[in-house]
């Protein structure tokens, strides 16, 4: 049974050589779109990796990289446009195919096998899309891969059981286990620290020398600086800029892409908060936490004030989500100590939490989309006392939103991306909080619309609702807050007043990562 | 009592060789006791034996597709009333012998678990499951009403039923080869895909691996051990009806079996079944206490050893079916 397989794998790889254009790059898009209901992840993007190249794509959050990536692996179905690989186009082929066409791809977060051993981790890649072997053979080479990698001497040990700067090399081995003309690899360097980043750069140089060709994905602009022979830039799925790395880390869209343009000057007026000397109302000791075996949270200490509008700042990947997460116990803590009006509210369940007045506005909106506006708001309503303050609420949350108002019986699923946002605030409020977690309320949405968004939140903190807001969006986060954090791989590295980090060149280099004497 | 003795021994020798003889050593035993068993024991124990091996290797079969592909099946009872109704019509109308007939019954359930294969395998998980239930309830339901093969009241075999000797070794031999499939095939590519699949479905995909063939193997193979020894059991009892063929107490007995024993381990499922068909018998005057007794010791099982007794004896990873429901809040 065995023999038969191989024979007919390697049959169907030749025809599938022959099928190609030596000539054509080894991966081209053209118009390459993909919409997820009313969102465009990736929009009509036309982008070319040659053979022997190493291109990266950077933008930021939201932007449609990984999506990108998705498409590019068949893992997602182009909505329109073809993708071709060598020349032979393959729109909408299943992973499976893409694989054995020798693209292998690595994931942002390591999905190990986990339950089987790192060597079997390989063993599947390369029995099923590598060049046939025997069972000894490809253990032989997997083996070989491991050691490359580092992971020689584990790989008996189970996937589940590595750390994470294990893990993210463990995806690396796996996509060289299926023999990969083209790797795609998704955010390698996200999480780690120093000294790791320097490895995995390393380790990518070197791969250069095998693979045809890399395209890479990344936040951490060392890795695009250190490997890449030519860089992208997407936006809302748009290419924004192309060249080289240095010029296009020098461009001042780039900058602004990343930063945010600072279009909020109204709103760049101090406001009333700040009643110092109060006693905090939220104070946070040292507080760690971890995904498995990723340390998502060292140590982030820091204490809001009644009134206060707290600014949680950093890239992505640099904890601030998992801080909120905390803070409204959706994650438990394992160090460090969470205090709400005097109460120790680490380890306390999420729904006691809202009823101290502590409400988490979630990344990503979160409506129930099956229930009209109205349902969703009173879902928000449910520790109100009466009938008449749970309407009273409401009252005063489609006086802020008025389109909320207007949409009351339209289902959640009818709203716009900005209307869904509003509606996410909204049914925050209903629960009459003290204080609000707001967590990344601008992403993917329209520069005017988060505008708008901002315009309610300044009349929230004039109300006296005390806010901690989660921003990407550096100028947004500024415009608003008494007090910024900037978070960086799980620990506050800079604190300081809007005005004092405005200026600081580390801000930009937290984000842009050109620290490196460039500007 | 093997499981202990190979623990006992594992634990003294400390190296990898060391574990595998004995482990060796307490399958030879082992072996030697179940191939010797009708020669110095009562009936009554051989047909108590007889049951445990006939379980042994259904939960084997589920074993397959539950502990090492995640595949939660609870569509047993189809596969062994078709295998059951297979062998009874095959031996009633060409007089072939039973062991070429539940050949036959091997067969006709792959083919059944081919067709549905379609529809079944763009369930995943829980959906997977209630899909594989429904189908077979489904299954039972038309049996019942419908007047072929007898209808509801079933039919009788024309063949003499084997002696208690002759089915135990049969069913020895059944497991035996259920057992060896199973071991065999994790040795080749597939047992590596389909340890993968459960693993994490759609990365497998992205390495390469068609994740429907690959269920699709492990399924029809499944189903060819679940069809056998369906037709075994026609054969024993000499007569089928679909109330008993296709009753959802098999599917139950089987899922209960393979976890008690241990999912994902090739001893675990004679383990289980030893251990849950012996506990009947021992509570056979207790029918109320028995069923009692029996969910109380799944649950204990679930929460407190979720590897199962042969899993959590040798130390082995937690299966991932498991992990779901032994994973604690936070």
């Amino acid at each position: 049974m065995s023999g038969s397989l191989v024979a007919r794998t390697a049959a169907s790889r030749r025809r599938e050589r022959e099928a190609e254009d030596p000539g054509a790059p080894l991966l081209e898009t053209t118009g390459l779109t993909k919409r997820f209901g009313g969102v465009t992840a990736v929009d009509s993007l036309d982008l070319t990796v040659g053979r022997r190249e190493a291109l990266g794509v950077i933008g930021p959050n939201g932007a449609g990289k990984s999506t990108l990536i998705g498409l590019l692996n068949g893992a997602h179905r182009p909505t329109s446009g073809t993708i071709r690989i060598a020349g032979r186009d393959v729109t909408g082929a299943p992973p499976h195919a893409i694989a054995r066409l020798g693209i292998g791809r690595t994931h942002q977060v390591p999905q190990p096998f986990a339950q089987m051993t790192v060597l079997e981790n390989l063993m599947l890649g390369r029995l099923y899309a590598g060049e046939p072997a025997s069972f000894s053979d490809a253990d032989r080479d997997c083996r070989a891969i491991l050691e490359r990698t580092g992971l020689g001497a584990q790989a008996e040990t189970p996937a589940g059981r590595l750390p994470l700067l294990s893990l993210k090399r463990l995806e690396l081995a796996r996509a060289l286990a299926l023999g990969p003309r083209l790797l795609l690899l998704d955010e390698i360097g996200a999480g780690l620290i120093e000294a790791e980043l320097a490895e995995l750069i390393a380790l990518v140089q070197e791969l250069k020398r095998d693979v045809e060709s890399i395209l890479i994905v990344e936040h951490v602009l060392d890795v695009i600086q250190e490997c890449c022979d030519r860089v992208v830039v997407l936006d809302w799925g748009k290419k924004l800029v192309e060249g080289s790395p240095s010029q296009v880390l020098a461009d001042p869209q780039v900058a602004a892409v990343y930063l945010g343009t600072g279009s909020a000057s109204a709103e760049r007026r101090r406001l009333a908060g700040a009643r110092a000397g109060e006693g905090a109302l939220l104070s946070v000791e040292g507080i760690g936490a971890s995904y498995d075996t990723f340390r998502a949270l060292r140590d982030v200490t820091f204490a809001v004030e009644p009134g206060e509008v707290v600014a949680l700042l950093g890239a992505n990947g640099a904890g601030k989500t998992t801080t909120a997460r905390v803070l409204s116990g959706m994650l438990r803590a394992d160090a460090g100590s969470v205090t709400f009006k005097g109460t120790r509210i680490d380890g306390r369940s999420p729904h006691e939490i809202v009823r101290l007045g502590l409400v988490h506005c979630m990344e990503g909106r979160r409506i129930f989309a099956d229930l009209t506006v109205e349902e969703n708001l009173l879902l928000g309503g449910r520790n109100a006392a009466s009938k008449a303050e749970r309407a009273t609420r409401l009252g005063r949350v489609y006086e802020l939103f008025d389109v909320l108002a207007m949409k009351r019986n339209d289902s959640g699923a009818t709203l716009s991306g900005g209307q869904q946002q509003m509606l996410a605030i909204g049914r925050a409020l209903m629960a009459d909080p003290e204080l609000v977690i707001f967590d990344e309320i601008s992403l993917g949405l329209a520069p005017v619309v988060v505008d708008q968004l901002y315009g309610a939140l300044a009349e929230l903190n004039e109300r006296g609702v005390t806010m901690v807001i989660i921003e990407q969006n550096v100028e947004r986060g500024l415009a608003l807050a008494n007090h910024v954090h900037v978070l960086e791989r799980g620990a506050v590295a800079l604190s300081g007043t809007p005005d004092e980090l405005r200026g600081d060149p580390r801000v930009r280099a937290l984000y842009v990562g050109e620290a490196r004497g460039e500007a | 009592m093997s499981p202990a003795l190979t623990l006992a021994r594992g634990r003294g020798l400390a190296s990898r060789g060391g574990r595998r003889a004995a482990a060796g050593a307490a399958f030879l035993v082992l072996g030697l006791v179940l191939a010797t068993l009708p020669t110095f024991a009562s009936d009554y124990t051989v047909l108590v034996g007889y049951r445990v091996l006939e379980y042994a290797a259904l939960a084997q079969a589920w074993n397959l597709l539950a502990g090492y592909g995640g595949l939660v099946s609870l569509g047993s009872a189809a596969f062994i009333g078709i295998g059951s109704y297979a062998t009874a019509e095959i031996t009633i109308h060409s007089g072939v012998p039973l062991v070429p007939a539940m050949l036959g019954s091997g067969a006709a359930a792959a083919a059944f678990a081919v067709i549905v294969s379609v529809p079944l395998f763009r369930l995943r998980g829980l959906y997977f499951a209630i899909g594989t239930l429904t189908l077979a309830e489904a299954l039972r339901i038309w049996m019942v009403n419908w007047n072929g093969f007898g209808g509801a009241s079933g039919q009788f075999l024309t063949d003499t039923a084997p002696g208690n000797h002759e089915i135990y070794y049969l069913s020895l031999v059944v497991l035996a080869l259920a057992t060896a499939l199973v071991a065999g095939v994790l040795r080749t590519r597939l047992g590596v895909g389909l340890r993968a699949v459960r693993d994490n479905e759609d990365v497998a995909q992205e390495m390469g691996l068609s994740t429907f063939r690959t269920k699709l193997w492990a399924f029809a193979l499944a189903a060819s051990v679940m069809g056998a020894v369906g037709g075994m059991q026609a054969a024993r009892l000499s007569a089928i009806e679909p109330y008993g063929a296709f009753n959802l107490q098999w599917t139950i007995d089987i899922v209960n079996i393979a976890i008690v024993g241990g999912l994902g381990t090739i001893a675990g499922p004679l383990a289980g079944a030893a251990f849950v068909i012996i506990l009947g018998e021992l509570l056979a005057d207790y029918p109320e206490l028995h069923v009692a007794i029996t969910g109380a010791i799944l649950i204990a099982v679930i929460r407190f050893a979720p590897r199962g007794l042969w899993g959590t004896l040798a130390g082995a990873g937690l299966p991932a079916p498991l992990r779901l429901l032994a994973r604690r809040r936070g």
